[in-house]
């Protein structure tokens, strides 16, 4: 038992679990303290000691299913089966079973020892325990773990078989039927035997199919998973699909989750300041002035104020979408988030996220929020004109400018010189550009004009990039 | 304490507290096992309530520590109480002299001094705090550790001793041991995730909205003298608004509390009006009630006969805050 549930911990492990040896302990005693007759708690007494995550809890129950649910029962399905055809043809299984264990058990055998192997004889008896073991057994050694694909079922299946001494045992089985002809069985009973030798074989080979399946679906659970994550972090934004975006969305909130926990513990290691006198003697009046406590200025770190230009056309729409999704999850790290979208008019949709919630808000934002026609072609040099004179108020020396967009400008005219006194008034410009910097200042692109007025500008193609940079963001 | 798991499900029910096998199996390991709970869930599901019950249910005095940002050692384990040493070394300043007679060199006095101070950093200066005070408690006592996810993360340091072996170190003076060991809880909405190292120690639950048969049970305890169908119909309907996408899904206290409301107006059969007008109860924002209103219908045939709702009627404004 204690080995399974470690090789459990361990299969835990593999699909991202964090399990400790401690917490492999505590499972031992759980389960020390409770009848596991009873499943359910059987479950519990797991989940209470191994998962900590909530998240976790739905992987758990998934792997508890494929690893608990038993491989024992598959094979005695198997080996029910295995008898129940044989017992069709008019042969009474048990009995013969029976027989069989018999003589084993008396050491009769006719002509001499037959030297069965360990595998024949738990076949002849049926005993499924002893054969689960084995089964585990052999594929241990035949390296089953390793197993990654579909196309490697028979390959494991056949060296575990190997392992197991399977022909081996076959062949034991049919001389001993022939020898068993030879001491003057029946032939109807021996043919029997060595008909129950051919299914029980048979059922054995299925067996072990079956267990390279589950063992391939137990190691590969989140293998897809991961794989899938990872691709998605990678990704162009440029190529995603519907579904895609549905999962990213899954995706960029955990990130943002992160983000914010790591954010919660960053602003405590605010330094100490100077001594706070006043506050001090206040507090230490009590000890006749003595200041047996000392109370020191906090400084605070300031949370960026924050505004956002972004631009909406269908190229650089998806990192728009993502990045107003990262800066709405993390809304409490800012004091205030301005959000303006623009293809050639720029317009403001910050009322937009007041009342929607996120998701629908940005679907919105990306329609142009009521506020601008999107089925234009880009201009930036005129949106940032427009921001320029209706907006540059909102910009202060502790306001961050996110500018979202490809820079792809259609020849019209840049108007740098708005980016410029928006930079000369902000704490920092940072420029996203879904393209990679090799590319700017090429064809349309105005990026070169407007890059000496960004304090950062980064390519952003994919998740693992705006990740980063929303790190730095909020630093 | 509790013999066997179906024991702890019946003795947290004698206290008014309905629980599924699942919480009752962690509960039964902590208390077998001597070991903490970290217990995780949405707000409002019940997790401050099992530490009470079952401090209850074991006859525990239970001991309570908020917590909440810049909570510190002082306020969790122990304070030296400055102001009782002061006042003791200006009472006992005769005394002192006394001690200090015949020294000859600054040395010698010191010295002499040095040998008395541990007068004055001992049990009678310390004011144990709710951590310390469930540790040095002569009766076995209930610890629940409220909000833990609130603290600091260098006050679960602080936890940590604590929490594996029940001790708790005063520099000055040495380590208290437990006499008895507490059962902990502890408690915490995933405001921020906790470190491993305070995760290995714990046992974890999770506890998440009850499904519906729970659900009425704990409504027919908690709220006796109502209606059986309200009270299904009630569940249903809570169950479906727990569907929604919503800001602040409404967990079994919005439940208990709309049950109350709808007692109070003397309320028997659930229609689409009285919902509407109650709903300020169940919802805490405005985006979530216009969102539960417009799927209210869909939701309500489903939930009571069609008999019962009366379609075509006039929809009453919906007085704003009128049951905050």
């Amino acid at each position: 038992m204690q080995r399974k549930i470690l090789e459990f911990a361990n299969l835990l492990r593999q699909s991202g679990l964090r399990v400790s040896v401690s917490e492999a302990i505590d499972a031992f005693e759980a389960l020390d303290a409770l009848s596991i007759a009873d499943r359910d708690v059987f479950r519990d007494a797991l989940r209470a000691s191994l998962v900590k995550r909530g998240d976790d809890i739905a992987t758990y129950d998934q792997l508890f299913d494929l690893y608990w649910s038993g491989f024992y029962d598959n094979l005695k399905n198997a080996f029910d089966s295995a008898t129940g055809s044989l017992g069709e043809q008019g042969i009474d299984v048990q009995q013969l079973l029976e027989q069989i264990r018999q003589m084993l058990e008396s050491g009769q055998m006719p002509e001499g020892e037959v030297d069965l192997s360990e595998l024949a004889r738990a076949l002849l008896t049926g005993d499924l325990n002893q054969l689960e073991q084995m089964i585990r057994a052999a594929a241990a050694q035949a390296g089953a773990a390793r197993i990654e694909n579909m196309l490697q079922i028979g390959f494991f299946s056949r060296r575990t078989m190997e392992a197991l001494g399977a022909e081996g045992a076959a062949n034991e089985l049919r001389e001993l039927a022939a020898r068993l002809r030879a001491a003057g069985m029946g032939d109807a009973e021996a043919e029997a035997i060595g008909k129950l030798a051919e299914r029980f074989f048979e059922a054995l080979r299925k067996s072990v199919r079956d267990f390279m399946e589950r063992e391939l679906q137990t190691r590969n659970f989140d293998y897809m998973e991961k794989f899938r994550r990872e691709a998605l972090f990678e990704k162009s934004f440029y190529s995603l699909t519907e579904e895609e975006i549905a999962r990213m969305r899954e995706v960029v909130n955990r990130l943002a989750q992160k983000i914010k926990n790591v954010m919660s513990i960053r602003r405590k290691r605010r330094k100490k300041g100077k001594l706070d006198l006043h506050t001090m003697l206040r507090r230490n009046a009590g000890h006749g002035g003595i200041p047996f406590e000392l109370v020191f200025k906090e400084k605070r770190k300031d949370r960026p104020k924050l505004v956002i230009l972004c631009d909406v056309s269908s190229s650089v729409a998806n990192v728009s979408r993502f990045m107003l999704q990262f800066v709405y999850s993390l809304q409490e790290c800012f004091t205030k988030i301005r959000s303006f979208v623009f293809v050639a008019e720029l317009g403001e949709v910050t009322p937009v996220f007041q009342d929607h919630d996120v998701s629908k808000a940005i679907e919105e934002a990306l329609e142009g929020g009521g506020v601008i026609n999107v089925y234009t072609r880009s201009n930036f040099g005129m949106a940032f004109h427009t921001f320029w004179r209706d907006f540059l108020s909102s910009v202060d020396a502790k306001t961050t400018v996110l500018v979202l967009g490809d820079a792809r400008n259609n020849y019209n005219d840049p108007k740098a010189w708005c980016l410029r006194d928006v930079h000369t008034k902000a704490k920092n410009v940072i420029w996203l550009n879904p393209e990679s910097p090799s590319a700017w200042g090429f064809g349309d692109s105005v990026m070169d004009k407007y890059l000496p007025y960004t304090t950062m500008a980064e390519e952003c193609r994919n998740l693992r990039q705006l990740s980063r940079i929303v790190d730095k963001l909020v630093l | 304490m509790f013999e066997t798991v179906e024991d702890v499900q019946k003795d947290l029910e004698k206290q008014g507290y309905i629980c599924n096998r699942r919480i009752a199996t962690v509960v039964y390991l902590a208390c077998k096992l001597e070991k903490p709970v970290l217990v995780e869930g949405p707000a409002g599901v019940g997790k401050t309530e099992l530490a009470k019950v079952v401090a209850k249910a074991s006859g525990r005095p239970l001991v309570r520590l908020q917590c909440y940002e810049g909570l510190d050692e002082a306020k969790a384990l122990y304070e030296w109480e400055y102001s009782k040493q002061l006042l003791y070394t200006q009472i006992l300043k005769e005394k002192i002299s006394e001690v200090m007679e015949g020294t000859k060199s600054l040395r010698e006095a010191a010295e002499r001094v040095g040998k008395q101070d541990s007068v004055f950093f001992s049990e009678q200066f310390i004011v144990p705090r709710p951590l310390l005070h469930a540790i040095t408690s002569k009766e076995p006592t209930a610890l629940l550790i409220d909000e833990v996810d609130k603290s600091d993360p260098e006050f679960e340091a602080f936890l940590l001793e604590v929490l594996s072996d029940f001790q708790v170190t005063v520099p000055e003076i040495g380590t208290f041991a437990a006499v008895t060991r507490p059962i902990v809880f502890l408690t915490s909405n995933d405001a921020r995730e906790m470190s491993d190292a305070l995760k290995r120690r714990c046992l974890h639950l999770w506890i998440d909205y009850p499904d519906e048969e729970v659900e009425r049970r704990i409504l027919q305890v908690k709220v006796p003298g109502m209606d059986a169908k309200l009270v299904a119909d009630v569940v249903s309907l809570m169950q479906k608004l727990r569907g929604l996408d919503l800001k602040k899904t409404p967990s079994i206290s919005e439940t208990i509390d709309w049950a109350r409301a709808l007692l109070a107006l003397n309320a028997s059969v659930l229609d689409e009006d009285l919902v509407k007008d109650t709903m300020s109860v169940i919802l805490k924002y405005e985006a979530d009630i216009r969102k539960a209103q417009q799927e209210l219908s869909r939701m309500m045939t489903k939930a009571t006969p069609p008999a019962a709702t009366a379609p075509g009627m006039p929809v009453p404004p919906r007085k704003k805050g009128t049951l905050h």
